[in-house]
């Protein structure tokens, strides 16, 4: 039986950021785990640029932002184990995992950071009627399959969903010589970064629906087609509006889960609104010792907001190993009160301040204010939209004295 | 040329500013929705030649991975992206390549090099 003081799970932005930090502030064994074969994560075949602008002052790829954090991770004593993969958690702290290097390692850590980030959702989850040919991919895989492994999927290309990494992916294949149809979204509103529409599809023409699906998938063995439905304000199809586009692929970019089934094994209490862990301010999970961060909380929109939740995983990680946390501290809920959709952490511990992220359930195209009661804070933005996460901070001393749950409110001013 | 009105969205960072331009056809007369500083420079360079950082990958032999992530170490007119890419199409890396290495110096005369955006060892 292996003892390390803090095991990270994962070393996407998430994790690279909690080891190091859990490193700087004085945990002596760290033990980050990796069931790939290199560091990074999704980083690795996140070519473009736009990362690291708040947290670096950079504006880095993806890669590059892996490696710098790589290289920072090497200057520290973090022990790190790749080609691992942990097939088991338990609520006192103990790891179960596989590796062809190690064999079947048992780990106990004094605490343990969850960092596995998030898995697309697939056709069945968003249940698209038709044939099962090959053709069908979600857009994270192409961006892997083209990325990484130097393969073009496909000619003639249809996007289902308006995810920033579908976004990503029409400028990708367009600059590798494919033709992206057009993205189809069955919200009337875009699902991605509204920067990410301007220079993936809109500085290369091609175009964006919004409040249209795909109703049916034609094709045998190879997808040849589509049909292409609107939708009314119940997002059902509506008849006669049917539309036959011909193509090869299918990319899907209709939304990411958090991927929790290690943090199921362990009984951490999941939020339904996030499919996430319930946490703190100091990303603690229900279970004591076992924090959380990154994607496999919530899916977060910039890589900038992962690298925060991980710093803070981090150090309280650390904390917890030297048993400088008490057993006994108090906490209370945070819930979403109007127009909110989602909001992360959702809980209070009076260790830290509190940085919220929330994201809206409606768009609001006019000036709104953020409210947190208590403590009555107010914080004005010129605009609430779902595809934006809006980003609070409230010093731990105004948060003192709180004692009944917090509730988070979007309104128009 | 009469003044004429514009509307950007900046691409500099994640915020998205929505500008609405005031122009004569190359110099700003009045412009507002803008955040920061840096969407004056982006709506002034987007008026007379929208430029961009081009990301991309080439070919590398000798490596764990057949392609190398690259991009541009400037932004370069996005116009000139085709041209580019077609450049970069034949081009075969040998591993190992550091991070930064240039793989494409000057690009189409734009003052720009093309680097590699990871390290990829000899395997």
């Amino acid at each position: 039986m292996m003892q390390v003081d803090v095991a990270v799970i994962g070393s996407g932005p998430a994790g690279l950021t909690a080891a190091i930090q859990a490193h700087k502030s004085g945990a002596r064994k760290v033990l980050l785990l990796e069931r790939e074969e290199e560091l990074g994560g999704i980083l690795k075949q996140c070519i473009h640029n736009g990362f690291g602008l708040e947290q670096f002052k950079q504006n880095y790829t993806g890669p590059e932002y892996a490696e710098r954090l790589i290289k920072e991770l090497e200057k520290t004593g973090v022990q790190c184990f790749l080609n691992t993969l942990v097939t088991d958690l338990s609520s006192d702290r103990v790891i179960t995992a596989l590796s062809p290097e190690h064999g079947a390692l048992e780990i106990t850590a004094k605490s343990i950071v969850l960092a596995m980030g998030c898995r697309e959702r697939t056709r069945s989850s968003v249940g698209i009627p038709g044939t099962r040919p090959a053709g069908i991919f979600t857009a994270g895989v192409v961006q892997r399959f083209v990325n990484i492994d130097g393969y073009l999927p496909g000619k003639k290309i249809v996007i289902l969903g308006s995810g920033d990494i579908g976004l990503i992916m029409a400028r990708r294949l367009t600059l590798e010589g494919a033709t992206v149809i057009g993205v189809y979204e069955i919200m009337s509103y875009p699902g991605g970064l509204k920067r990410n529409i301007v220079q993936c599809l809109n500085d290369f023409d091609i175009p964006l629906y919004l409040s249209h699906t795909v109703t049916e998938i034609k094709g045998k063995e190879r997808l040849e087609g589509v049909v292409i439905s609107k939708v009314d304000g119940n997002l059902h199809p509506v008849q006669g509006t049917e539309e036959l586009i011909e193509c090869d692929t299918l990319l899907l970019s209709v939304g990411l889960i958090p991927e929790n089934e290690l943090s199921k094994k362990a009984g951490i209490e999941l939020s339904p609104a996030t499919k996430g862990p319930v946490t703190t301010e100091i990303m603690e999970t229900s279970v004591p010792g076992i924090f959380a961060c990154g994607n496999v909380s919530t899916v977060f929109d910039l890589v900038d907001y992962v690298a925060q939740t991980g710093t803070a995983a981090g150090a309280f990680a650390a904390q917890y190993a030297f048993g400088s946390l008490s057993a006994d501290r108090q906490s209370v809920d945070i819930v979403a009160g109007e127009n909110v959709r989602l909001l992360f952490p959702q809980r209070y511990g009076f260790q830290d301040d509190l940085v919220l992220f929330i994201r809206a359930a409606e768009p609001v195209e006019k000036p709104v204010v953020i409210e947190v009661t208590p403590p009555g804070s107010k914080v004005n933005r010129v605009y609430a939209r779902p595809n934006e996460m809006l980003r609070v901070k409230v010093p731990k001393e105004k948060l003192a004295e709180v004692r009944q749950p917090i509730r988070v409110s979007i309104r128009e001013k | 040329m009469a003044a004429e009105k514009k509307h950007f969205v900046c691409v500099v960072c994640p915020v998205g500013c929505e500008i609405d331009v005031v122009h004569d056809g190359s110099k700003i007369i009045s412009m507002e929705g803008n955040k920061c500083e840096k969407s004056e420079e982006f709506a002034r360079q987007e008026l007379i030649e929208p430029m961009r950082i081009l990301t991309t990958t080439v070919r590398i032999q000798g490596s764990r991975w057949p392609v190398i992530p690259v991009r541009t170490d400037k932004p370069v007119p996005k116009r000139l992206f085709p041209r580019i890419m077609r450049q970069l199409r034949p081009i075969k890396l040998q591993a190992p390549v550091n991070m930064l290495d240039v793989v494409v110096r000057d690009v189409l005369h734009t003052g720009a090099n093309v680097v590699a955006t990871r390290t990829m060892p000899r395997e």
